[in-house]
């Protein structure tokens, strides 16, 4: 299996994570994560530093913080904790008392904030150069070439993208799920039903949060290198056209999405030929993007897969 | 010391350059109740089209008007061709963030297409530098002062002492009640798009002349610095935008002095996180007054 068609097998399975989390808090909760990448990062950063050995090794060409050089099943668990513990404080002040868009315009200030500092401070995270050399997770079952590695590592990532799904889907049709769309749909009648908006919110938060490290952590066992430049604000706003044109609240829609928009474009555009300036494509790749979001949004709010409508079935007994 | 007397300065020019573009930002917010994040592309592609108009060698100061008129045209447009129908389709408020940030991409990048990701700057002359002790500005920068100084006074005026700046302040208080009360308001609205336009425009360009080069880039960060300032001196309120631009300005320019010019922006946005959490209103809120919460 040629090792393109891997990388996007991986991609995939990293992208369907990704938007399964972001669409629990925006599809179905109705918090606008314009920082969503930042919790990717996180999760990919921990995974990273906790199992790469000391910056000392490779004669110092790195900088980083930590280096444990911990086995396979830690520095992903530490990235969901990690990412899952850094949404809390950031949710706790966000959702607090802020006008709907003003979370989202802090939490898009956020994640500019954390690629300003990252960037800028060498030492922890080795700056805009990024960590390299990440150790392939089960390097130490198997070698990490070859056609066997590859069909492990494409195994465990769908495995992950169907968990994160599984419990994704259990958690929006349960009670609590229930209380999330009450909140997106009308905040404050969910409020005067006694529910509490505020803590509900702060709870999905730090899932999707969760979640999105865990996407992280995948992805960089598998290309092994993570750099501030693959975790700038617009990466989630692919996110979330994805979710649009997927079907917003839809965990199947936004796999769909996940499919179309990250995964179509990134690839397609590979098969262009080249023209103009080495700009040109990516730049009316990026036009396609908010076209297809303002397209979907005026002509198909609800999305490719629309949420189906939950309503009270006439009861048996009448 | 001299070195924050210069930093001081420095400071000075930032905050008037801001505050042109965080007024204009402020007034779109308080009128159509929308935050427009398309607003700095709109910024960057008229002190473009000023560029294009420059390097033809017309001058700069002439060029500011040209970017003011491109501002204008750009945001009637948007407004009427989209934000305007999507708000008539019922999006809500956070649907609108998500419009204006697939303008700002689509926006970018249709200049990025034209322009090119290349550095360019302005053929300007800074003129001589007038110094009292450490503290010294180029007549460039004494000018980019007067004309924030002069559009300051001139959107207080018509916000306080015309029958458009009542009509103006009253539909930004109860647009509804406005309208039921004989005020015009979808032609208020628009004037409203045209003035903020053209203050975004001139902010574009005068941006440009005092940063000395530009990039295509630049808008997504200048809309974070205007978002700063208009938010820390309270969303939707002018005279908070102008009092937000001036801490902002100081901030980043002192704190770049301090610490290191790498943080300055991360000083400006720290600011602005602590005034979302102890203030989510702006420093000059009052309490009662403002935006409704929803």
């Amino acid at each position: 299996m040629s090792y393109y068609l891997v990388t996007i097998a991986v991609y995939f399975a990293v992208d369907a994570m990704a938007c399964v989390a972001l669409n629990l808090q925006f599809g179905v909760a109705g918090v606008i994560n314009f920082g969503f990448i930042l919790f990717q990062a996180t999760g990919a950063y921990v995974a990273a530093v906790l199992s790469l050995p000391k910056d000392t090794a490779h004669n110092g060409f790195q900088q980083y913080v930590l280096g444990l050089h911990l086995p396979f099943p830690y520095p992903w668990l530490a990235a969901i904790l990690v990412s899952g513990l850094l949404a809390l404080p950031i949710g706790l002040v966000v959702l607090r008392r802020l006008r709907n868009d003003l979370q989202a315009i802090s939490l898009i200030v956020t994640s500019v904030i954390a690629t300003l500092i990252v960037t800028n401070s060498t030492p922890f995270l080795n700056g805009a150069a990024g960590v390299a050399l990440v150790p392939a997770p089960f390097a130490g079952h198997m070698s990490p070439t070859g056609t066997p590695y590859e069909w492990l590592y494409i195994g465990v990532a769908f495995a992950c993208a169907v968990l994160v799904l599984l419990f994704a889907t259990r958690l929006t049709y349960s009670p609590y799920g229930r209380t999330l769309r009450a909140i997106r749909e009308n905040e404050d009648a969910a409020g005067a039903l006694g529910k509490h908006v505020y803590a509900r919110k702060v709870v999905i938060f730090v899932v999707g949060g969760a979640l999105g490290g865990l996407s992280g952590a995948v992805l960089v066992g598998y290309i092994g290198f993570w750099a501030p430049s693959a975790w700038l604000y617009p990466e989630t706003i692919i996110l979330v056209a994805a979710i649009i044109v997927g079907g917003r609240g839809n965990h199947l829609g936004a796999v769909l999405g996940a499919l179309l928009v990250p995964l179509g474009f990134e690839e397609v555009t590979r098969f262009i030929p080249q023209f103009g300036t080495s700009g040109l494509t990516p730049a009316i790749e990026w036009v396609v993007i908010g076209s297809l979001i303002l397209g979907f949004l005026w002509f198909r709010p609800r999305g490719v897969i629309p949420e189906t409508r939950r309503v009270f079935g006439p009861t048996r007994d009448g | 010391m001299s070195l924050y007397v210069a930093a001081f300065g420095f400071g000075l020019v930032i905050a008037a350059v801001i505050a042109i573009a965080a007024v204009g930002f402020t007034m779109q917010f308080a009128v159509t109740n929308m935050l427009n994040l398309a607003y700095g592309q709109v910024m960057i592609t008229s002190a473009f089209v000023a560029y294009a108009v420059n390097s033809a060698g017309v001058n700069i100061w002439i060029c500011l008007l040209v970017a003011a008129v491109s501002g204008s045209i750009l945001s009637v447009l948007l407004n009427r061709f989209l934000y305007a129908p999507f708000q008539r389709k019922g999006i809500p408020l956070v649907g609108m963030v998500i419009v204006s940030v697939a303008v700002s991409l689509v926006l970018s990048n249709i200049l990025l297409a034209i322009a090119g990701p290349d550095n360019v700057s302005y053929l300007q002359s800074s003129g001589p530098t007038y110094s009292l002790g450490s503290f010294q500005l180029t007549a460039a920068e004494i000018g980019i002062i007067a004309i924030s100084i002069v559009l300051m006074i001139g959107i207080h005026v018509i916000l306080v002492y015309t029958r458009l700046g009542r009509a103006m302040r009253a539909t930004a208080a109860n647009a509804s009640l406005a309208r039921n009360s004989g005020v015009p308001t979808v032609r208020i609205v628009d004037i409203v798009w045209l003035i903020t336009g053209g203050l975004c425009g001139v902010a574009g360009a005068v941006t440009s002349m005092n940063s000395g080069s530009f990039t295509v880039a630049d808008g997504s960060s200048l809309i974070i610095t205007v978002l700063a300032a208009a938010v820390v001196g309270g969303a939707g309120q002018p005279y908070g935008a102008m009092l937000g631009a001036l801490i902002i300005g100081e901030v980043t320019s002192l704190s770049a002095a301090a610490i290191s010019p790498e943080y300055e922006q991360v000083a400006a946005f720290g600011l602005l996180i602590a005034v979302l959490i102890f203030r989510p209103r702006g420093i000059l809120a009052r309490v009662g007054v403002g935006s409704s919460p929803k």
